[in-house]
């Protein structure tokens, strides 16, 4: 049963793998083994996106289906009896606007197992700042569509030097318009323009495979 | 040397007929950079640059003369892409190619849900920004496919524009759209004759949309029509073909006002699979490419993203059709397939000339024009044009520079 479930959501059949998962639950099934299949599943999609198999909109769709499966078996697993592997603070930085590209991200972040406190779009450098403060995250990821996005990825990170946090944390920046030399720009730790390397790198940030 | 700003005008033209023509030019173009450095440049705020059309035009004014190149396509407009506008309007053409960029003062008379702009939803410093939304049910496709422009133009834009919710809301938004459009129209005729005074080709642009892009864009949004093309794939694709006649009655209309080049930014292409893009994207796209290629326009079509998987997909369409602007596919690659074919345009990172120094900027378009200069038919241009306000005027000038020496 189990092994269907991964294979629907990984060949994107929305309704069947709903429908499957449901009947897993209702027939006793435990909702923690249900997670983890779930997880492994998104983890295929995401491989299945770096191979160049799967494009942007299988990612959306497999979060979809994701989300939809979590909202009827998260409130089955106690709170605290999932393990989490790191802590994102995340959030679109200052002047833009978008928000697909962080939400993208967010799921996969969350299916692999993160903690991710998203702090939302056109996010001030200082609201960065406090965020860090308050949640002591392991990593920060930065989103941006907008070119004008990419200066103030760089000001957020000097604004979490100043702070005197950069040490305690690794930085991620992602979005369509970054790339390496934005990376170098910035100062930040690593830079992904899909969320399936985002994800991947976060893991290898913090020390686990990936 | 060249005289006079006409005779310059006549030979960037040339340079860059000459590329989309597939020959070789007596200098690669450069389409240059433009965005929010354009006001920046001045002192000026997003908010002046996109609400105070005199200040707008002196911030050009200044940036073109300081950061020549041959076409500056992104440096003139400060406008956002209102598709949605010319199909609702695509029955009176010459109303409908007014409407190709909704401006700050278009937003504020339409009270859109589509847009940001500076002053308004956002702070003025940030740039005008295009959200999209849903305005449209997923159990409304029937009715976008039966009649396309009316369902859009009495359905949709009334859910999506607070100040056209009601017809007595619209009649008063439609005088004050009529007025800020003949204002836009009289500030391009100045951008006109200003670029004509500084030797740049005055090419009237006209424009088309893929139709696709215009359900994911302005009536489903996004992700919505990701999850609609699995769970109604018939409907999605009914309806892609039947926007294409109102995307064509908008674009044919630019003949009255002389274009022959038609510019597609397209959106949707990278968040395809060849398989979905091929099923569902690229048919009516083509459709619209080669029915105004056989109208004698020439199309630039603007591939967002990586266009990587698609790209054999291009030489399905005539020889010489046009341009393909790239934004992150690589443009020596890009070349190598479509050599002799269409011509090739983008190569430049943003992220370089902001991040990069003038010799890594050197170095890099040198290495680049090594390998796409030969044969021709390229044109050097950013993959995106806007260039963030903080963005080095010292990289922008050695991209000129670079240019001028190797190109």
């Amino acid at each position: 049963m189990l092994d269907e479930i991964l294979k629907s959501i990984v060949e994107m059949e929305e309704e069947e793998a709903i429908k499957k998962a449901k009947e897993y639950l209702d027939g006793g099934g435990d909702p923690q083994k249900l997670l983890e299949v779930c997880r492994d599943a998104m983890g295929e999609v995401g491989a299945r996106f770096e191979k160049g198999e799967y494009f942007l909109s299988e990612l959306i769709l497999g979060g979809e289906i994701f989300k939809q499966i979590m909202e009827f078996t998260l409130p089955k697993i106690k709170s605290g009896s999932v393990k989490k592997i790191g802590k994102i603070v995340l959030g679109t930085v200052k002047e833009d606007v978008h928000n697909i590209g962080k939400d993208i991200f967010k799921v996969f972040a969350e299916a692999s197992g993160f903690e991710v406190i998203d702090i939302g779009i056109d996010t001030p450098e200082e609201k960065f700042v406090e965020a860090v403060k308050e949640h002591k995250p392991d990593i920060v990821g930065m989103s941006c569509l907008i070119t004008a996005g990419v200066t103030s990825m760089k000001k957020t990170v000097d604004k979490l030097k100043e702070a005197g946090l950069r040490d305690s944390i690794k930085i991620i920046i992602g979005g369509g318009r970054v790339d390496e030399s934005v990376k170098e720009f910035t100062g930040a730790d690593a830079w992904a323009d899909d969320a399936a390397k985002g994800v991947r790198l976060c893991k290898q940030l913090i020390g686990v495979e990936g | 040397m060249v005289s006079n700003a006409k005779e310059l005008a006549e030979k960037r033209l040339a340079r860059l007929m000459a590329a989309m023509n597939l020959e070789e030019p007596d200098k690669v173009p450069l389409a240059g950079v433009g965005g929010d450095i354009v006001p920046a440049y001045s002192g000026l705020s997003m908010y002046e640059y996109c609400y105070d059309s005199e200040k707008a035009l002196k911030a050009m004014e200044k940036f073109l003369k300081d950061f020549p190149c041959d076409w500056p396509f992104a440096a003139s407009v400060s406008g956002l892409d209102g598709r949605v506008f010319n199909v609702a309007f695509s029955e009176f053409p010459d109303i409908s190619i007014n409407l190709t960029f909704i401006t700050g003062p278009m937003h504020d008379a339409l009270g859109d849900k589509y847009y940001r702009y500076p002053g308004r939803e956002i702070s003025e410093d940030s740039s005008p920004q295009f959200i999209g939304g849903s305005f449209m049910e997923a159990d409304e496709y029937d009715k976008l496919i039966e009649d396309p422009v009316k369902f859009i133009a009495e359905t949709v834009l009334p859910r999506a524009c607070r100040n056209l919710e009601t017809p007595r809301k619209a009649m008063a938004t439609m005088v004050r759209l009529g007025t800020e459009i003949s204002k836009f129209n009289a500030m391009m005729m100045q951008t006109v004759g200003l670029m004509q005074e500084l030797g740049y080709p005055a090419m009237a642009l006209g424009g088309a949309y893929a139709p696709l892009d215009l359900i994911g864009d302005f009536l489903r949004g996004v992700e919505n029509l990701l999850l609609d093309i699995r769970r109604y794939p018939d409907k999605v694709k009914a309806a892609t073909e039947a926007l294409v006649e109102p995307i064509m009655n908008y674009a044919l209309a630019h003949k009255n006002i002389g274009a022959t080049l038609a510019f597609i930014p397209l959106h949707l292409n990278e968040y395809l699979s060849p398989k979905l893009y091929k099923e569902f994207y690229w048919p009516t796209l083509k459709e619209v490419i080669v029915r105004l290629v056989n109208e004698g326009f020439k199309v630039m079509v603007f591939f967002e993203g990586r266009h990587d998987a698609h790209l054999e997909t291009i030489l399905e369409l005539p020889k010489g059709w046009g341009v393909a602007y790239f934004e992150k596919t690589d443009v020596v690659k890009a070349k190598e397939v479509l050599k002799g074919h269409t011509c090739v345009m983008g190569g430049i990172p943003m992220g370089l000339i902001v991040g990069g120094t003038p010799a890594q900027i050197d170095e890099y378009v040198k290495n680049l024009l090594e390998k796409v200069k030969p044969g021709g038919g390229f044109i050097l241009a950013p993959g995106v044009g806007t260039a963030p306000r903080e963005t080095p005027v010292e990289n922008i000038k050695a991209l000129i520079e670079a240019v001028e020496k190797y190109g």
